[in-house]
């Protein structure tokens, strides 16, 4: 499955468009790391437990659209983004989406 | 790292992982997937190393640093005697708490919907708590860093 941000991959050609797919994933930490991430707020630098969190959330994202992608028949997805919002205190949410076609 | 060759099974996950199976085989093998526990755990470490594999990122200049301090001694007796004293703390307040409501001259009924109220709460989080720790060796996810 080739995955790419462009609206084309370089030297294939898209023989077929198969449609927006998407993959959503909303994690939190334990409050453990939690705690550590409000105690490192009063000291600065980076919140190395947020930034795994949203990285865990991002993969899994992906993983979903790539599945759905997968699904329909496709071998690629371009035009891949990422966006996020916040559900609720300490959680991440990453959504991804694409256009899933298949590649000649 | 072991030099053995992979089995039958192993092959057949890594194919399963990789979408690479014909659509009969992959439904056989997703009959013995829901069967076959050794055989989940597999396919659960094969997809922990996709994704880490996907996800890992070349060291950072600080990285080294990070891990220094986490072998530290007096950084890793620091945590662990903030962890053990906030704990003990929190369960020392806890308790006092439910002591000083019995001890209390608060309603009866008060009471039962208070404790009704914890034993609820506490049954809830067992409840969560056995839920993630069954899904957790199955979560290719926890090892991601960034």
């Amino acid at each position: 499955m080739i995955l790419v941000s462009t609206e084309v991959v370089h030297g294939r050609t898209i023989t077929e468009t198969l449609g927006l797919v998407r993959g959503s994933a909303v994690r939190a930490q334990h409050v453990g790391r939690d705690v550590m991430a409000k105690l490192k707020n009063l000291v600065g630098g980076e919140l190395d437990e947020y930034t795994k969190l949203v990285a865990e959330a991002r993969e899994q994202a992906l993983d979903r659209m790539t599945a759905e992608a997968r699904a329909r028949g496709a071998n690629a997805v371009v035009g891949v983004r990422f966006t996020s919002s916040e559900v609720t205190d300490g959680a991440a949410e990453v959504l991804a989406y694409g256009t899933a076609v298949r590649l000649g | 790292m072991s030099e053995r060759a992979p089995t039958r099974d192993e092959l057949l996950a890594m194919a399963y992982v990789d979408d690479e199976l014909e659509r009969g085989a992959r439904e056989e093998f997703e009959r013995r997937l829901a069967a076959e526990p050794v055989l989940r755990r597999e396919v659960s470490a094969l997809r922990r190393l996709e994704v880490l594999a996907r996800s890992a990122a070349p060291p950072e200049i600080e990285d080294h640093e990070w891990a220094a301090l986490a072998r530290d001694p007096a950084q890793r007796g620091t945590l662990a005697a903030g962890w053990i004293l906030a704990v003990l703390g929190l369960c020392g307040l806890a308790g006092y708490g439910l002591y000083a409501l019995g001890a209390s001259v608060a309603p009866l009924v008060v009471k039962l919907f208070l404790g009704a109220f914890l034993l609820g709460g506490t049954a809830l989080f067992l409840a969560v708590l056995r839920a993630r720790l069954r899904i957790l060796p199955h979560d290719p996810y926890r090892d991601v860093q960034r």
